[in-house]
């Protein structure tokens, strides 16, 4: 009960921090007192367009970035020579279910979805550190994730929250981050319904925002002409009901108005790609499109209409008529005709793998710093976090590699989330070493 | 039940003239036809090739650097150096490394296919915990796209499994990876069937929640006991039948029983046993349950415990096929460690398998495998290339009963061999040319090697809706 109440104390802080900071709509990522730290003499993946940087190094302090290659020779506790390797930014994994489920068939491990779960559904009440999955994901070298609803029988899914990988009660960076919506082929039913559904979400809570507005004015004309009247008439102006304070769910619709939510939206067929982009337009909205199975056939409305894409780099099996054409090229087609791309690997207990998605995807024709800012930069670009770059100012969420970040012989060797250093040993190592020890006493003694 | 319809009966006229003490005369002997559905595969044009000065890793555990491999008339001829020989087609093998055709055990292409509608869904007959009668070649369409993807990422043999729902899920069948029309076009010929057995949470859930047996993890057992029961009686039967025929009496043949010709086969040693079945003491039991029945277990597929019995598994001469990282996906997948099949391979004698049970991962064995040896190397073991290549060609082969046919780069095997444009335990490695039985079937440079689907024909193109620069493959 204890740690029950501990972590929505620390939870409705954080949701109050980003309430401050959505207006910016950046997740502020690090806010640990660490200590400072030098790391000196690395190969720097910076994942911003200084590109690569030899021999460099990187001030960390309050768990956030405070110089790239500094001049002169700071002060901190704690220097680290990396002796030449791989630094990049810890890698972000988006759309995940981390933390809300720990075995997937058993529904009473699965808090990522509910039946009634509507566009107000919060399922970061639900987050749970210590799932076993954190650490395992940490060898991946990802240290931070979006965490997304899936939601139920509502297109509006619910939103998303951020969790850095630290396993600790204070991990959920923010909550109610971007609302998550899906369309596109339906089992029953047309799917002309859902797009439908968009439209008038929007456009009814834009004319309730006009009617507010004008009503607001009118108000104000009437008791400007009713200044002059009588001490009784100032009464009924005072007793007026006051215009409806906007339901939780409009008040959600109305930040996305207000460009200050994101609307991720799972699509895959061209058509359905194509409504969104009006959708966009006609809204004004800040519009991220997941999975977008068919988005080469329309590269260049979503380069136009400035849409991101966030898409699985292995998928490439037409699994419906929604996603005819997409095929391993596809990541190197779309950053090649100038869409914003990340990457996801949506298999919660495998989004470890994703590094090895980017990998698959340069041996498909994408650079090795595009398919790196595919899972840092680009990310938090996407998402809005202010992490996945190493770069002043942000997140210290950094990753030191054995070698290429990308390759199967590669594995962590250090990794830090907010300045602070973190193990990439999980249950699995503590299973392993246990069968592996020999002992004359049943394995259950090996500790 | 059908009885026996006249086109099974085969007439043996060796009738009762030597010391019949029954007078009866006999009736046309009953035979049944064990390969109804024959493979009518046939090899692409071949090339005798020589594939020059290329790394070579045999699948029987050697390398061999700046090596030559010849084959002739899709069969391999030669492994070695400085091979020289005339008219063939010549490969330069600079900078390749050349393995044997990848294996993949465990396959659902074709009868869980893409696009996954349910018209084209056809893996698993949820109607009866044991449908042993049913057949996964019966299911398979073999214009699934996967196939394709599959053979671009160097899958030459592929077993394709029904699913796992039921105790005893039918027969699988193992496939060549050629583009066919048909599936008897890609039906390995002569390999054994399979049969799919399923351990533990499936069964139960499917029949449990129909109020239906099994329920529980005893009613699997239960299960499965009462089948091998029942086949060894009807082992027994026809097996009476024909020493009472080869005495010349008239018998009556047995009643023909589709479920029991197929478990007959397992206790016959005509079909090999393919379990899904992922934790340790089910595994153990299903050994015990071999024996009690006379028959061997043999391969665990998913084995995801498989490393805390190890040795049992080595002793008793099984295999375990297994994901290099999948879990958590079900309670009987908690327990993974990533240096799984290095640890049950370890063991004298053993039979460690990375398979796919994926449209997806069967793309890219080499990097499952890749994922164990170098996990598996951070924590204490020493496996080299060449040894991990077995997990994906020389041990499939023998859990699928083919380790004479293919598997590896000896004397006299089948030409499937895959060309890798680097050390294919690279995340960057690709499957540069692909070859069965010596005959090319992908070629990732030459349009003319890549086949193409029936249902991808005709869509229209992303060139023709939105002409952006397409990457050339």
């Amino acid at each position: 009960m204890k740690l029950n109440k501990e972590l929505s104390m620390t939870l409705s802080r954080k949701i109050a921090q980003f309430s401050l900071i959505a207006l910016t709509l950046v997740v502020a990522i690090g806010s640990a007192q660490a200590k400072s730290l030098l790391i000196i003499n690395a190969t720097i993946y910076t994942a911003t367009n200084q590109g690569v940087l030899e021999h460099a190094s990187v001030l960390v302090d309050n768990g956030k970035i405070v110089a790239v290659n500094p001049t002169d020779t700071p002060k901190s506790d704690e220097v680290f020579d990396a002796q030449g390797k791989i630094l990049t930014p810890g890698l972000i994994g988006a759309m995940s279910q981390l933390g809300l489920v720990e075995v997937s068939a058993i529904s009473s491990t699965r808090d990522a979805r509910d039946k009634k779960a509507k566009i107000t559904f919060d399922p970061s009440l639900a987050f749970n550190p210590l799932s076993t999955v954190i650490p395992y994901t940490r060898k991946g070298g990802i240290t931070s994730s979006i965490v997304g609803p899936s939601g139920g029988e509502s297109i509006f899914k619910g939103q998303t929250f951020v969790v850095d990988l630290s396993a600790k009660f204070d991990s959920v960076i923010a909550a109610n981050t971007a609302v998550v919506a899906v369309i596109g082929a339906k089992r029953k039913g047309s799917r002309a319904m859902a797009i439908q559904k968009l439209f008038n979400t929007f456009e009814d809570a834009e004319k309730k925002i006009a009617k507010a507005k004008k009503d607001k004015a009118d108000k104000a004309d009437k008791a400007k002409a009713d200044k002059v009247k009588t001490a009784k008439n100032k009464k009924k102006a005072k007793d007026a009901k006051p215009a409806a304070e906007p339901k939780r769910d409009e008040k959600i619709i109305n930040a996305m108005l207000a460009g200050k939510k994101s609307l991720l939206v799972y699509a895959d067929r061209a058509t359905d790609i194509l409504a969104l982009i009006k959708l966009k337009k006609r809204f004004k909205l800040d519009l991220v499109i997941l999975d977008a199975g068919d988005a080469e056939l329309v590269a260049k409305q979503l380069v136009a209409a400035k849409v991101p894409v966030v898409i699985d780099a292995m998928r490439d099996l037409p699994g419906s008529f929604d996603s005819l054409h997409v095929t391993l090229q596809t990541a190197a087609n779309l950053i090649n005709a100038g869409v914003k791309v990340a990457f996801f690997n949506q298999d919660t207990h495998n989004m470890y793998q994703l590094r090895f998605d980017a990998g698959n995807a340069v041996a498909n024709g994408v650079s090795k710093q595009a398919a790196l800012a595919a899972i840092t930069s680009n990310i938090a670009d996407i998402f809005h976090l202010n992490t996945g770059k190493v770069a002043k100012g942000q997140a210290a969420d950094l990753v030191l590699w054995s070698g290429d970040p990308f390759e199967l012989s590669t594995h962590v060797e250090k990794m830090w989330i907010a300045g602070d250093e973190y193990s990439t040993d999980a249950r699995q190592d503590k299973l392993r070493n246990r069968y592996l020890k020999k002992s004359e006493l049943p394995t259950a003694y090996n500790k | 039940m059908p009885k026996y319809a006249p086109s099974l009966v085969m007439v043996a006229l060796s009738l009762s003239l030597s010391g019949c003490l029954n007078n009866e005369p006999q009736d046309a002997k009953v035979t049944l036809n064990k390969n109804p559905y024959p493979s009518t595969y046939h090899t692409l044009p071949q090339q005798n090739t020589l594939i020059k000065n290329a790394t070579v890793l045999t699948g029987t555990g050697e390398r061999i650097d700046h090596a030559d491999v010849l084959f002739v008339e899709g069969k391999i001829q030669q492994v070695g150096k400085n091979i020289s020989v005339d008219n063939v087609t010549i490969i330069d093998g600079k900078g390749k490394w050349v393995t044997p055709g990848i294996i993949d055990v465990h396959s659902h292409l074709g009868v869980y296919p893409s696009p996954s509608f349910e018209s084209n869904s056809d893996g698993n007959e949820m109607t009866n915990p044991n449908t042993s009668r049913v057949w996964a070649e019966h299911s398979v369409w073999p214009q699934d796209p996967g196939f394709n993807t599959a053979r671009a990422g160097g899958i030459t043999t592929l077993q394709i499994l029904p699913g796992s729902a039921n105790l005893f899920g039918g027969r699988g069948v193992t496939l060549k990876n050629v583009p066919s029309i048909t599936m008897q076009g890609m039906k390995y010929p002569h390999a054994p069937y399979g049969l799919k057995m399923a351990c533990g949470e499936n069964p139960k859930r499917v029949y449990g929640s129909k109020h239906v047996s099994p329920a529980t993890r005893m009613g699997n057992m239960a299960g499965y006991r009462e089948a091998w029961a029942k086949a060894v009686e009807y082992k027994r039967a026809w097996e009476k039948y024909d020493a009472d025929y080869a005495a010349g009496k008239n018998p009556k043949a047995p009643e023909r029983d589709l479920t029991n010709d197929t478990l007959r086969g397992v206790l016959d040693g005509e079909i090999l046993i393919q379990n899904h079945c992922y934790k340790a003491e089910e595994m153990a039991m299903m050994i015990d349950l071999g024996k009690e029945f006379h028959y061997n277990a043999g391969t665990f597929h998913h084995a995801v415990e498989a490393y805390k019995i190890a040795d049992l598994l080595a002793e008793n001469g099984n295999c375990a096929a297994m994901w290099p990282d999948w879990w958590g996906f079900k309670m009987e997948a908690y327990d993974m460690v990533q240096e799984n099949v290095a640890i049950v391979d370890a063991a004298k004698n053993s039979c460690a398998i990375v398979h796919s049970d994926s449209g997806k991962t069967i793309q890219r064995l080499n990097q499952e495998a890749g994922k164990v040896m170098y996990r598996a190397n951070e924590h204490g073991f020493d496996i080299k290339p060449e040894h991990a290549i077995r997990w994906i060609t020389l041990n499939s082969a023998k859990a699928i009963g083919l380790n004479d046919k293919t598997g590896s780069l000896e004397q006299g095997k089948s030409a499937d061999i895959v060309i890798w444009n680097s050390d294919p335990f690279s995340v960057y490695a690709h499957a540069e040319q692909v070859f069965i039985d010596g005959a090319k079937v992908f070629d990732r440079n030459d349009e003319k090697y890549q086949s193409q689907s029936d249902f991808l024909v005709g869509q229209p193109s992303i060139s023709s809706v939105s002409p952006i620069k397409t990457i050339a493959q």
